[in-house]
C-alpha cells in the first residue's frame, strides 16, 4: 500500500483514538476542576456536589461557555446571595465539578461516568448540544443519576422512557411554532426547509414541518446537509428557484452564516427568514449587521421577557445580575443553564434531601414561575409549560416579537 | 437553462475557493514529500490575520491579504528552519506526526490567544452581480477565483521557467541527484515550504469573510485539500486548479440536482473520486510532481 497514504490514515485513526478514549481529560481535567468561581463551602453545613461536562474546546465551544456561564450565575447566587440550599433545617453550599468535553460525544459519555465514578456527584447538569446530552443522559440513566438540563432540546432524547432526565427548556419541535403561527396569520403560503442532519436540527425541522402544515403552510422542499458544511449555494439555489415566502434554516452558528451571505449572493430573498440558531446571538448580528436584517429566530428566552419569578427575580433583574457577574448579557443558552441548575435547586429543598428518588419526585412535582418562565416537567421529563419565544433582528436590535404575551415589537413581514 | 447557469457558476465558485486551499498543500506534499496535516490550521492563522486587520483597523482581507502572504511565509520559514528541516529526511510518518502536532498547538494556541468565539472579516467586495432573476454571480467568490487564477498562473511560470522553480522541480523529482548537480535542496525546501505556507495564509484571509474564523476550522479544510491532491497529482499547480474544479463542479452538481440529500452525496463525491483516483490512477488525474506512493525521498 502507498506508504504515504498508510501513515496519513495510520494518523486520522490515532487523533480519533486520542478523542474516543478521552485521553486528554486525564490531563487536561484536573485544572479544570475547581477552576468555576472559586467557593468557600466552609460557611455551610454542607454540600452539594453536582457534575457537569461542557464544550471548552471543539465546535460547541461558544455555547459551552455560555452554558457554563450559566451555571456558574446559579453557583454564585446560591452561595452569596441566597445563602445555600436549603435541605431540612441546615444550609448546603454548591458547587459544580467540570470537565470539557472538546464537543466530543465519546468524551463526554467517558467525563459523566467519570464524574459518577470517581467524584462522586449526588447530580448531573447537562452538557450543551443534543448529541452531547442524548449518550451522556443514557449513562446518567443507568447509574440513576438525576440529569437537569437546558440545552438539549431534541425529542427524540424523551421517548426513551428514562426517569432521570429532565428539560426546563422548550423541546426542539416546538422551536419554531409561535414564529409558525405569527407568519401564518400574515398570511404566508409556502415555505422551505434546510437543516444538518444531526439530532437536533432534524427534531426541529420535523417539529417545523408539522406547525407549517397544521397552520396551512405548503412545504415546498426539504433539504438536508451534513455537519461542517462550507458551502450551501446550491441549496439556497434550488430555493430561489421554488420562490418560497418563508425559508427555514435549522443547524448551529456557522450555518447562519453561510444562510445569510449565500441568500445575499444569489439574490434569494424570501418573504421571511427564519434561523433556528444564531440570530438570537448578538455577536452574529454584530457581524452580519445588515445582511441579518429582519431575520427571524427562535429563542428559548430574553431579558425583556415579561417572566417574573421569587428566584432572581424577573428575567431583566437576571440579566442585570448576569452582566455584573460576567460583563456581557446572557444569551438564552446560558439562562437554560441557570434555570436547569435552578429547577434542581427548587427540587432539593422540596424533597429536603438529596436522595434521588426524593428529588426525582420532587421535580416532577415541581410547579414554579421564575426569571425563564413557568417550569412544569410532563411525563417525559420535558418542561412543556414554557412557549418558546421568537425574535427578530429589527435596526440591528433583537426583539421578541412571539408569542404575543411576550412580544415586545410588531413582526416586520416581509422582511424588506 | 439558467438553472444550469446557475450550477456552473456555483461550481467555478467553489472551484476557484477549493484552488487556493489546496495549491499550498499539494505543492509541500508534491516537492518535499511531507503530508502537512496542518494545513487547514495555517488557513485558520490566515484567516485570523486577516480578520485582525478588518476587524481592528477595517482593512479589507483583499488588501490584506498581500500582508498575510509576507507574515505567513515568514512564519513558515521559520517552522521549515525548527522543524521541518530536522525531520526531512527522516520516514515519512514522522513528518506526518509533527505536523499533527503543529496542528494541535496551533488551534490551541489560537483557542488561548483568541477564544473559541467565531469572527467574521468584512469585505467590500461582497454581495452579487445579478445577471437575470435565476443567474447571480458571487462577487466575493468572483474575485477569489480571480486571485486563485492568477496564483496558479505565477506559479506554473515561475517553477517552469525560473532556476529556483526549476531547482524545486529537480528536488522533488529526486532528492540525491538534485543534491549532486549542486542544489542546494535544504534552501529550495526552505523557500518552498515558506512560499506555500504564504499561499495557504492567503486563502484563509481571502475565504475569512466566507467561513466563520475559529479556532477548530482547520481539519475538514486540510482533509478536503488531502483528497483533492491526492486525486489530481502530487504537487502540480495545473492538477490543483483542474482538481478543485472537477470537484466543485461535481458537489454543486451534486448538490443540485439530487433533492433532499444532494448536498451530503457532494461531501461523500470527493472520496470516492479520491479512492477511485488512487486505485486507477495513483499518480493522479493531471499527473503530479511524485506518485502518491513514492518514498520521501
Amino acid at each position: 500500500m502507498r506508504r504515504s497514504v498508510r501513515a496519513f490514515v495510520l494518523v486520522s485513526v490515532l487523533a480519533t483514538a486520542a478523542a474516543a478514549c478521552g485521553e486528554s481529560p486525564a490531563e487536561d481535567a484536573a485544572p479544570a476542576e475547581g477552576d468555576a468561581a472559586p467557593v468557600d463551602l466552609s460557611a455551610f453545613d454542607g454540600a452539594v456536589r453536582i457534575g457537569a461536562a461542557l464544550s471548552e474546546t471543539g465546535k460547541f465551544a461558544v455555547e459551552g461557555r455560555d452554558s457554563r456561564q450559566g451555571y456558574d450565575t446559579w453557583v454564585r447566587w446560591v452561595n452569596e446571595e441566597y445563602g445555600g440550599i436549603r435541605i431540612g433545617e441546615g444550609r448546603y453550599g454548591a458547587e459544580i465539578v467540570y470537565y470539557d468535553d472538546e464537543s466530543d460525544a465519546d468524551t463526554a459519555a467517558n467525563l459523566i461516568q467519570r464524574l459518577i465514578d470517581e467524584d462522586q456527584v449526588d447530580f448531573l447538569l447537562g452538557p450543551y448540544s443534543s448529541g452531547l446530552t442524548t449518550g451522556t443522559s443514557a449513562i446518567a440513566e443507568a447509574n440513576n443519576v438525576i440529569m437537569v438540563e437546558g440545552n438539549g432540546t431534541s425529542d427524540t432524547m424523551f421517548e426513551r422512557g428514562f426517569q432521570n432526565l429532565f428539560l426546563v427548556a422548550t423541546v426542539a419541535s416546538d422551536y419554531t411554532k409561535s414564529a409558525v403561527e405569527a407568519l401564518a396569520a400574515r398570511g404566508v403560503r409556502t415555505a422551505v426547509i434546510a437543516h444538518e442532519d444531526t439530532t437536533f436540527p432534524t427534531s426541529v425541522a420535523e417539529g417545523a414541518r408539522r406547525h407549517l402544515e397544521a397552520n396551512g403552510i405548503e412545504v415546498l422542499a426539504i433539504e438536508k446537509y451534513p455537519k461542517d458544511i462550507q458551502d450551501v449555494s446550491a441549496i439556497m439555489t434550488k430555493f430561489r428557484n421554488l420562490g418560497p415566502d418563508v425559508f427555514l434554516g435549522g443547524g448551529h452558528y456557522n450555518d447562519a452564516v453561510l444562510f445569510v451571505n449565500a441568500a445575499d449572493e444569489l439574490g434569494f430573498e424570501p418573504d421571511a427568514m427564519l434561523i433556528t440558531v444564531g440570530p438570537s446571538n448578538p455577536r452574529l448580528v454584530e457581524q452580519l449587521d445588515d445582511d441579518v436584517e429582519g431575520v427571524l429566530g427562535p429563542t428559548q428566552w430574553e431579558a425583556t421577557m415579561a417572566y417574573e419569578g421569587h428566584w432572581f427575580g424577573s428575567a431583566a433583574d437576571y440579566a442585570a445580575y448576569y452582566q455584573r457577574l460576567w460583563g456581557e448579557p446572557p444569551v438564552y443558552q446560558a439562562a437554560s443553564a441557570t434555570a436547569s441548575a435552578l429547577a434542581l435547586h427548587l427540587a432539593i429543598e422540596a424533597a429536603g434531601s438529596t436522595d434521588t428518588d426524593a428529588v426525582r419526585q420532587a421535580l416532577r412535582a415541581l410547579r414554579a414561575d421564575t426569571f425563564y418562565g413557568p417550569i412544569a416537567f410532563d411525563e417525559r421529563g420535558v418542561n412543556t409549560a414554557k412557549p418558546m419565544g421568537t425574535i427578530q433582528v429589527q435596526d440591528g436590535e433583537i426583539l421578541v416579537v412571539a408569542p404575543d404575551a411576550a412580544a415586545v415589537a410588531a413582526l416586520v413581514y416581509p422582511r424588506g | 437553462m439558467s438553472y444550469f447557469a446557475q450550477a456552473l457558476v456555483n461550481g467555478i465558485a467553489l472551484g476557484g475557493m477549493y484552488t487556493i486551499l489546496v495549491l499550498g498543500f499539494s505543492i509541500i506534499w508534491g516537492v518535499m514529500g511531507v503530508i502537512n496535516l496542518a494545513h487547514g490550521e495555517f488557513v485558520m492563522v490566515g484567516a485570523y490575520l486577516a480578520w485582525m486587520a478588518s476587524d481592528f483597523w477595517d482593512v479589507d482581507p483583499f488588501i490584506s491579504a498581500p500582508v498575510v502572504f509576507v507574515v505567513m511565509l515568514l512564519f513558515g520559514y521559520l517552522v521549515q528552519r525548527v522543524l521541518v528541516n530536522r525531520i526531512i529526511d527522516r520516514s515519512s510518518l514522522v513528518s506526518l506526526l509533527v505536523m499533527f502536532g503543529v496542528s494541535i498547538i496551533l488551534q490551541s494556541v489560537m483557542k488561548i490567544a483568541f477564544s473559541a468565539d467565531f469572527r467574521l472579516a468584512n469585505t467590500d467586495l461582497d454581495g452579487a452581480w445579478r445577471l437575470s432573476d435565476q443567474l447571480t454571480i458571487p462577487v466575493t467568490r468572483f474575485w477569489i477565483l480571480v486571485v486563485a487564477v492568477g496564483v496558479t498562473a505565477g506559479l506554473g511560470l515561475f517553477l517552469g521557467h525560473s532556476r529556483l522553480g526549476k531547482s524545486i522541480r529537480a528536488a522533488a523529482q529526486n532528492r540525491e541527484a538534485a543534491r549532486i548537480v549542486g542544489v542546494d535542496v535544504k534552501k529550495v525546501y526552505a523557500v518552498t515550504f515558506a512560499l506555500c505556507i504564504g499561499l495557504t495564509g492567503v486563502a484563509g484571509a481571502l475565504i475569512s469573510p466566507l467561513l466563520a474564523v475559529q479556532p477548530f476550522q482547520g481539519p475538514p479544510l486540510t482533509l478536503k485539500a488531502f483528497a483533492i491532491t491526492a486525486m489530481a497529482g502530487l504537487g502540480s499547480v495545473r492538477g490543483a486548479l483542474g482538481g478543485a474544479m472537477v470537484l466543485g463542479m461535481v458537489e454543486a452538481m451534486l448538490a443540485l440536482y439530487v433533492d433532499r440529500i444532494g448536498t451530503n452525496l457532494a461531501v461523500v463525491a470527493s472520496f470516492v473520486l479520491l479512492v477511485a483516483a488512487l486505485v486507477l490512477r495513483p499518480q493522479g488525474i493531471f499527473k503530479g510532481l511524485r506518485h502518491v506512493d513514492a518514498t520521501s525521498t
